[in-house]
Order: C-alpha cells, then structure tokens, then sequence
C-alpha cells in the first residue's frame, strides 16, 4: 500500500501573494484544514494550515465592536491583516512525502512530525497530492474491512509458529472470505490474539470447529469489563 | 382475548438453504410446534401463504435484482451473490410467498378481522438491500409491508421495532431518508457482530434525520442492558413519532443459548420486550402490531420463545 494510492490528486493549493481571507475562504468553501503554497509551475514552497490563520486573525475581530471607538481600532486591524499574505503565515519548506512512500512510513511520520497531513510531492519538487490524516483513517478503515458486512472473531493462540495457518486453514474450510486478519502480540503470557474479521454472518459452525481444534474464543466482555469503568447508565 | 393472526405454511419449508446452513427448515417446525403443544392453535386465526403480486416486491427491490434472484434459482445454483445466502430452486417463490402471506395478513388486519399477528415466514428480511441479497436474506419482508402499508391503507407513520440479533441494515438504508417511517433495532454491536452497522450515530439522513434509531449491545450483555436500552432509546422515540402501525422483526437469536451471537437474553426478557411492544402498540398505533420472523437458530428454544411470543399478542 503506497502513499499514491491513498492520497487526494486533485490538491486545492494558493498561491503565496494571495490574502490570508483568500485562504481562509477556500479552507471553509472545501472544509478543508491544509492548503499548500505552489509556484506557477506548481512547485512546492509551503504549506498553510487553518491554525496559521486563525492565529494571524483573531476571532474577536470578525464580530462587531462594543461601540464606535472599538469598531474603528477593529477596522484599522482589519485593514493591517487584510494587508498580510499567505507567505507572512506560511511554513516555508513543510515536510513531505513521496507518492512512492508506504502507508506505514506515512502513520509512523503523522506520529512523529505531530502534523495533520503531508504534501506529496515528485523527486524535482512539483506537488503531486496531499495526504491528510483522513486519508490515512479511510486507508486504515479499508484494511479492516469494516466497510462490508461481517463478524469479528477473536482467538487466543499460543505464540509459536504455524498456529495462523491452522486458523486460516479452519476458516477456508468453511468458504468464509476475510476482511482482515489482526495479530496483537503479548495478550497474556506467551499467548497472542488473532482477530478475524470475517465475511460472513454464518459464524456459528467455524466457532464450534475453532474450539474443537482447541482453541479459546475471546470473549470481548473479558477485556472490556477491564478496560471500562463500571457504569450502569448510559 | 385478541384475534391473532398466525401466518403459517408447510410450503415455507421449501427454501432449502444446503448443509449445515442455520437458515434451516426446522426452525419453521420448531416454531409451529412450540405454538401447536402450547394449545394456541384453535384461538389462532391461521392464515395460509399467497404469492405477492411482483408490484409490491418492486416497491422496495430493483427490477434488475428480481430478475437475479430469479434466475438463479431456476438455473439450480445454490448460493446467491455470497456464501451466506443458500438457495435452491424454490426460494425465489418461497420469498414470494412470505412476502404475500404477509400482506394478505395486512389486509386482514386493516379489514378488522384480526387484532395483531405473527408471520412466521422463511426466508427472513431485514438484511436485504434494494438491490443486494445479504445475511440469507432476499426480499425485504418487513420494508414492503411498510409501503405496502403507506401505499394501499393510507397509513402514514410506520414504526418498525427490530430486535433480531442483527443490525437490520436493509430496512435502515431503505428508510434512512424517510421521515414516514421509523426504524428502531436493538442488536450486538456492530464491531463484534453481523452486518457491521448499526451505530449509535446511525440516525438517518436528510429528511429522515432522527427518524433513525440504533441501540447497540455489547457482547455478553443481556436483560438488564437490553431493558434499560429499550426504556430509554425507543420508548421516547415512539412517544414522539406516534407510529399508526407497530411492525416487528422479530428474531430470536439474542437468546443466550443461541450460538449464532454473543448475546444472553433470556426468554423471560423475550416476554418483556414483546409485552413491552404491545404496550407500545395499544398507545399509538390502536393495537395494531405485526410481527414477521428473523432469526433466531437455537432450534431447542424456539417452540417456548414462539409460544410466548404468540400468548402475548393474544392477550395484548
């Protein structure tokens, strides 16, 4: 899974001599957050996100003043930030991905860089795309699977080599297709959980045929009820 | 003592769903004779199975899917558009019979010579989409009983409660913009269970915005969040919305010995939430409540949760 087939193509960007209401209108028209700086040949020079606005344009500002004298100082403000451009709030040189980058390097790089989202640019510099953290959560929600129809089947297994397989095996059996498979590693002691999200509502003989090749069902209250503080309303 | 309809045919049997399939004919048989041994039959209305005109089925489902659906079935395969939904050459005149049988029962009922009834239909309904069989369902019972409702009675609010173990999602999408019919389901939660909808923040949409209502249970919860669930989520929506007609889907598979989910209702909390219902039904929609099968796999409990389920529409 690459960052190209993720990311959005068709990038909103403005130019750096455009006005920050300018900015501020094309973030609101397309509820969007990021918006990079190109050159005329639409090569990357910055990057300009709702925060830098909002921090260049205060919001007291957009409401009407207490009285005359008020209203003249907001004006006269108006006036000054109305004179600032993208390249006054931008971040010069934001960082940035290849389209060629994995999903994963662009998970672990979000994390890092504590940033909402990366342009995506070629090796001479031109901008080729943006990947925000929605794009990743919708990549993210399609390795689950959970945009079709299924059941999550959760089992504990011993940590040793082969037992996936078994499981894989189990489950073909019974024609059921996946939607994901999940391993989280150090569930208890030397075990580890396998969660299948699977295809099927059809669950009820694949369940019986997993405990019978002596495996334990999880039962998802276990963790919960750890997890979650007692509470009887809603 | 209520009429009751009791909407019942061997021919129901015929939808053969292949091997180990959980959508069996015995489960029909179970039912049948839950309400037989408890001596219910002789104050029961019995109502026979009728084949819908195709109009009505059009009302919900796609010209194009119904014609798919048919064919399959005459060309013998045995599993239609995925490994879930078994058929064999009879289930597409068996999803038109449980769809007419249905709406002769509406008529009944709307004629005055029944109070309520319950359709024990195969195959069942709620998941399937307009143009989607999914979860061994076909024809969207429920949905077209609705229309069919709105469309022939003039009956302008349907409130549809379904406590089938799964999120009915073809019966949500199809009504998720329509402010004329409310859809209330209360099932496991959809990351652990089937279909995988039927979120809390499923509400519906455009016009049909809070027309929408979805309650969520966690696997190995039972009576108490089911009760306190049906108390604070549908009660107040129906009390607002003020259907003129109850339809259930009623599926059984909540049950705590039933293995198809997680879920541990009890088949007294069954009594409760079917009483509940019926209470629901004599304040808005003048006791006028339908209830059509869904699941429900646990063929041992089955004969007690039909008995109940039937006792209690009798003496609503």
């Amino acid at each position: 899974m690459f960052v190209s087939n993720s990311m959005v193509r068709k990038v909103i960007t403005i130019n750096k001599d455009s006005s920050i209401f300018e900015a501020h209108e094309k973030m609101t028209a397309n509820k969007i957050r990021h918006l990079p700086v190109v050159d005329a040949k639409n090569k990357l020079i910055g990057i300009v996100t709702d925060r830098d606005i909002r921090s260049a344009m205060p919001f007291s500002l957009l409401r009407g003043g207490a009285n005359d004298e008020e209203n003249a100082k907001k004006a006269e403000e108006k006036v000054k930030i109305a004179g600032l451009t993208v390249k006054d709030i931008m971040t010069p040189d934001p960082i940035t991905i290849s389209p060629m980058y994995t999903i994963q390097d662009a998970l672990l790089m979000i994390q890092r860089e504590k940033v909402g989202a990366f342009p995506v640019v070629d090796s001479d510099g031109t901008l080729t795309g943006i990947l925000s953290v929605r794009d990743l959560l919708r990549a993210f929600v399609n390795v689950l699977g959970i945009n079709e129809p299924g059941t999550l089947v959760g089992i504990l297994v011993e940590e040793k080599i082969g037992q996936l397989k078994k499981i894989v095996d189990a489950i073909t059996e019974e024609h059921i297709s996946f939607g994901s498979v999940l391993v989280a590693r150090h569930w208890e002691p030397n075990k580890r959980a396998v969660f299948t999200y699977l295809l099927t509502n059809n669950v009820m003989r694949v369940k019986k045929k997993l405990k019978a090749l002596g495996y334990t069902l999880l039962d998802p209250m276990d963790w919960y009820l750890d997890q979650l503080p007692k509470s009887d309303s809603k | 003592m209520k009429k009751t309809g009791y909407l019942h045919d061997m021919r129901y049997l015929l939808h053969d769903t292949g091997p180990y399939h959980p959508e069996m004919p015995e489960r029909l048989i179970a039912i049948h004779n839950g309400i037989k041994d408890g001596g219910l039959l002789e104050h029961l209305t019995i109502i026979p199975a009728a084949r819908a005109e195709l109009k009505w089925i059009e009302t919900i489902h796609d010209k194009g899917y119904i014609r798919r659906f048919e064919e399959i079935c005459l060309s013998g395969h045995s599993i239609f558009e995925d490994q879930d939904n078994g058929i064999c050459m009879e289930s597409y005149e068996t999803a038109f019979l449980a769809v007419g049988g249905i709406l002769d029962t509406i008529d009944m009922m709307m004629e005055g010579k029944i109070d309520n009834a319950f359709c024990a239909v195969r195959p069942p309904g709620h998941h399937a989409e307009v143009n989607k069989a999914m979860g061994f369902c076909y024809f969207n019972n429920v949905a077209i009983a609705a229309r069919y409702l709105q469309m022939k009675w003039g009956i302008k609010r349907v409130g549809i409660i379904d406590f089938d173990v799964h999120h009915g999602n073809g019966t949500q999408h199809i009504f998720e913009g329509d402010p004329t019919v409310f859809y209330y389901s209360i099932h496991e939660h959809p990351s652990f269970a089937y279909p995988g909808t039927g979120r809390e923040f499923e509400t519906g949409a455009m016009e049909g915005k809070g027309f929408t209502k979805n309650s969520p249970v966690l696997p190995g919860q039972g009576d108490d969040i089911y009760k306190m669930l049906i108390t604070n989520d549908l009660l107040p929506s129906f009390e607002q919305f003020e259907p003129e007609i109850v339809i259930v889907s009623s599926g059984f598979d909540a049950h705590e010995d039933d293995e198809m989910a997680d879920i541990n209702v009890t088949t007294e909390c069954f009594s409760w939430i079917m009483e509940t219902i019926m209470q629901l039904g004599e304040k808005y929609a003048k006791g006028r409540v339908i209830s059509v099968l869904e699941g429900g796999y646990c063929i041992p409990r089955l004969p007690e949760l039909a008995k109940n389920h039937v006792s209690i529409l009798m003496s609503a």
